[in-house]
């Protein structure tokens, strides 16, 4: 995931060193280190397996085609994760993502109520499902917000979009989840009160 | 919902592992990528000539037309309508398609040529 990044920057560099200089099998090397994060990332976007690993897929064999055009200003993974979003960010223009409009995700009654493990992964779903049904400029900054462990910078980075407009959109996506689940609040509550006594 | 709610909520996502063939597939695409013929550039050197010198007729037609519109705004009288001659003669028209005809088989010759270089055709 990405607090790997630094990690292995000088294992990507080294890679992409190698493929630009004709060893295109040294590309495995940097599939095999962010196949995870993209994947992942993949499925943010679009909640569907085996359609996350197909744009991952293509991610990597879009980021092999351009990968001259890394100009090491900033770290591969930077590169590769706003390239990444690039390509998701097109599929799901040329064949959206199935989901239903936020308004008929229905929120659980009694949220205090339900303790169970799987009510709470219902709700949870729900949570998941209305920020997919999110128009994309909103959505997109809360996918990448959180794939990126709450880091404002590097989803902005992605994004390539300046932070302040990252903050301000998921402001109003946080707005929107709020008023469509209302008594979620309550829960959260409940909880603390809780987790206090 | 408050805020730390929705950040529990959306933190909390479980990481999806890639499938077992997943590097594999992403090679063999890399490698048919690699294995590819590379692209036919376009013969812009061959191709040159032509374009220079459709733009340089279209560019001769516009001052054309652009003349006999000033020269018709100052004088309503004089204004000629030079197709409209070769409709009334028959023989003028028969020329000009006599000299479409030729340029579209040149047209023909010369494309034959070029796939037949490149082996193409």
């Amino acid at each position: 995931m990405p607090s790997t990044t630094a990690r292995n920057a000088a294992d990507d560099l080294a890679d992409v060193e190698r493929v630009l200089s004709g060893n295109a099998a040294a590309f495995e090397g940097i599939v095999r280190r962010w196949q995870g994060a993209l994947v992942n990332m993949a499925w943010r976007y679009c909640r569907d397996r085996s359609r996350a690993e197909e744009m991952a897929q293509e991610a990597f064999v879009r980021a092999w085609r351009n990968l001259a055009q890394w100009r090491r200003e900033s770290s591969f993974s930077t590169w590769l994760f706003a390239l990444a979003a690039n390509v998701f960010r097109n599929e799901l223009k040329r064949f959206p993502a199935v989901n239903v409009p936020i308004e008929d995700i229905a929120e659980p009654s009694r949220p205090a109520s339900q303790a169970t493990a799987l009510e709470e992964k219902s709700r949870h779903d729900a949570v998941r499902r209305a920020v997919l049904a999110l128009p994309m400029r909103y959505r997109e900054p809360v996918l990448l917000f959180y794939f990126h462990e709450m880091d404002v910078s590097a989803a902005a980075r992605t994004m390539g979009l300046p932070q302040g407009t990252v903050k301000a959109r998921l402001s109003r996506a946080r707005e929107l989840l709020r008023r469509r689940f209302p008594r979620l609040s309550e829960e959260y509550v409940a909880m603390e009160s809780a987790a206090s006594n | 919902m408050k805020d730390e709610m929705i950040d529990r909520v959306l933190a909390s996502e479980e990481a999806l592992l890639p499938s077992s063939g997943f590097t594999a597939a992403v090679m063999e695409r890399i490698r048919e990528e690699t294995a590819a013929p590379q692209p036919i550039p376009f013969p812009w050197r061959r191709v040159m000539p032509g374009i220079v010198l459709g733009c340089g007729g279209l560019g001769w037609g516009a001052v054309e037309l652009t003349r006999l519109a000033i020269a018709a705004a100052h004088d309503p009288q004089t204004i000629t309508v030079p197709l409209s001659a070769s409709a009334l003669q028959p023989f003028e028209s028969l020329g000009w398609s006599a000299v479409a005809l030729v340029v579209a088989f040149a047209t023909w010759f010369v494309s034959q040529r070029i796939g037949g270089e490149s082996q193409l055709l």
